[in-house]
């Protein structure tokens, strides 16, 4: 749910830009760290970034009939962490909006607040969170990615709201507009791409094990599937 | 739009050569005028002008310009009618249209499809190799641009691997049913991300024998900025911004 270039007044758009520069600018820093001490890392992290772009190109299995894409914000920051992710996730949303005219630059602080910032924590912290108290990977992972999912599409409602007050019941109003007018399709991505992403989890804990090990999303000691004398992370 | 059919229009753009500092001034204007200024009749005029050079003077296909604006149309839309339905919470709930909230959702409408047709003025004219070039030039940090930078050359690689797995999947059956659907995605998803990482290491181990460990710059020959085109430019938004406040009466 990318705000169109130009949707948002002038001083809304540059407030979200402001209030998103800090997060960025950190993750930015991260990167610049990163690359520095490690080069040879700056290839995962394209690799990461042009992956994130990919996944609006994957079709999920749509239940209004609305064709549908995976935000990957949940998904990113459970892979690459939140920070990381505030980065990677403001450049493609700069690449979405000049490559598919998906979003736009003067909205792009609004969008990476939502979807780069708030999402991915978001997730990060429901991934966390079910993770301390016992729920094991797969319910870690779709609470992770309905989560951002549900939280990006609340921030960006809410911007909406802030922007354009219902002129009888103000801000709560509008938001609660713009909240039912998207849920149509926004409340079932978000569980479709809980349960993708959950047999994502189940295929990559075959295919992908050392990438997740190394990634910290597995424990080191994690067994293979086939032996059921060692336990899950 | 499939593919990145905004980046091919770009590359083939008869504005290609044009330096990116030029036509970024004339995008950028041409945004800052569609915000800045009242929507009617800013917005159609600003709108038409970027359509208009995009298709005659730049070359670009009108079928591809209004193809990459069915995407943001449809948010738009959604969210104008946000904007145009008033929540009456008077004499019970009730959802009405005034004349104020419906000419508050069509200057929206207006402020973001003259905004999105001046952005595809840019995108669709400079291939995003000369953009980052551009932000490299304007002091965003190397390793930032360089992150960039392997994002969009590592794009055309997934995008063709996710094109031709999707293609076997759904030969295969792979979307004839709900769950099959959703198992056919979570291994789309997945064989992409393992190729993305597989393509990474294999980047590195090359570069790495080839004891390329530092920077991965490509030349940069920025094309000369044309006078005549910033002066036209200004011209032309000069033109826009007094006929917009005439017409409007900012300037009476």
């Amino acid at each position: 749910m990318h705000i169109a270039e130009g949707f948002l007044p002038p001083v809304h758009a540059a407030a979200w830009t402001v209030a998103a520069a800090p997060f960025v600018i950190h993750g930015g820093r991260a990167v610049v760290r990163q690359v520095r001490d490690n080069p040879q890392t700056k290839l995962l992290l394209g690799a990461a970034g042009a992956f994130t772009f990919v996944l609006s190109a994957i079709k999920l299995p749509s239940v209004t009939g609305s064709s549908s894409h995976p935000t990957g914000t949940g998904l990113g920051a459970v892979l690459f962490r939140p920070p990381v992710m505030a980065f990677l996730g403001t450049v493609v949303l700069l690449f979405q909006a000049l490559l598919l005219a998906h979003g736009g630059l003067t909205t792009l602080g609004a969008n990476a607040f939502s979807m780069a910032i708030v999402g991915p924590w978001v997730g990060y912290g429901a991934y966390r969170l079910v993770g301390r108290l016992g729920g094991g990977l797969e319910v870690s992972v779709f609470a992770a990615m309905s989560l951002a999912d549900l939280a990006t599409y609340c921030t960006t409602s809410m911007q909406l709201g802030l922007a354009f007050p219902d002129p009888e019941t103000g801000v709560a109003g509008a938001v609660a507009k713009f909240l039912s007018i998207f849920a149509v399709t926004q409340i079932p991505l978000a569980i479709v791409e809980g349960l993708v992403g959950v047999l994502l989890f189940r295929i990559l804990r075959d295919v992908a094990r050392p990438e997740l090990i190394s990634l910290g999303v597995l424990k080191d000691e994690q067994p293979a599937p086939s032996d059921p004398t060692r336990t899950e992370a | 739009m499939r593919g990145l059919a905004i980046d091919d229009a770009a590359w083939s753009s008869r504005w290609r050569e044009r330096a990116v500092r030029d036509k970024a001034c004339l995008s950028l204007g041409l945004l800052l005028t569609a915000a800045l200024l009242p929507a009617w009749p800013t917005a159609p005029i600003v709108a038409v002008t970027a359509v208009g050079l995009l298709v005659i003077s730049a070359g670009t296909r009108t079928d591809l310009v209004l193809r990459a604006l069915r995407g943001p149309l449809v948010f738009i839309a959604l969210g104008c009618v946000s904007v145009a339905v008033v929540v009456d919470a008077g004499d019970g709930f009730s959802l009405t249209v005034t004349d104020d909230s419906a000419r508050r959702a069509a200057s929206v409408a207006g402020h973001a499809l003259a905004g999105t047709c001046a952005m595809l003025l840019l995108a669709m004219t400079t291939p995003m190799v000369e953009l980052l070039a551009g932000l490299r030039r304007l002091r965003v940090p190397a390793a930032c641009v360089e992150v960039a930078g392997l994002v969009y050359r590592l794009l055309f690689v997934l995008l063709e691997s996710l094109g031709s797995i999707r293609e076997s999947q759904t030969v295969r059956l792979g979307y004839s049913s709900l769950s099959r659907s959703f198992r056919s995605s979570a291994m789309l998803t997945a064989a992409v991300l393992t190729r993305s990482w597989s393509r990474a290491r294999r980047l590195e181990q090359g570069l790495a024998g080839r004891e390329l460990s530092t920077s991965l710059r490509t030349l940069d020959d920025p094309a000369p900025s044309s006078p005549a085109f910033l002066l036209a430019s200004a011209a032309l938004l000069a033109v826009l911004v007094t006929t917009a406040a005439l017409t409007t009466g900012v300037a009476r």
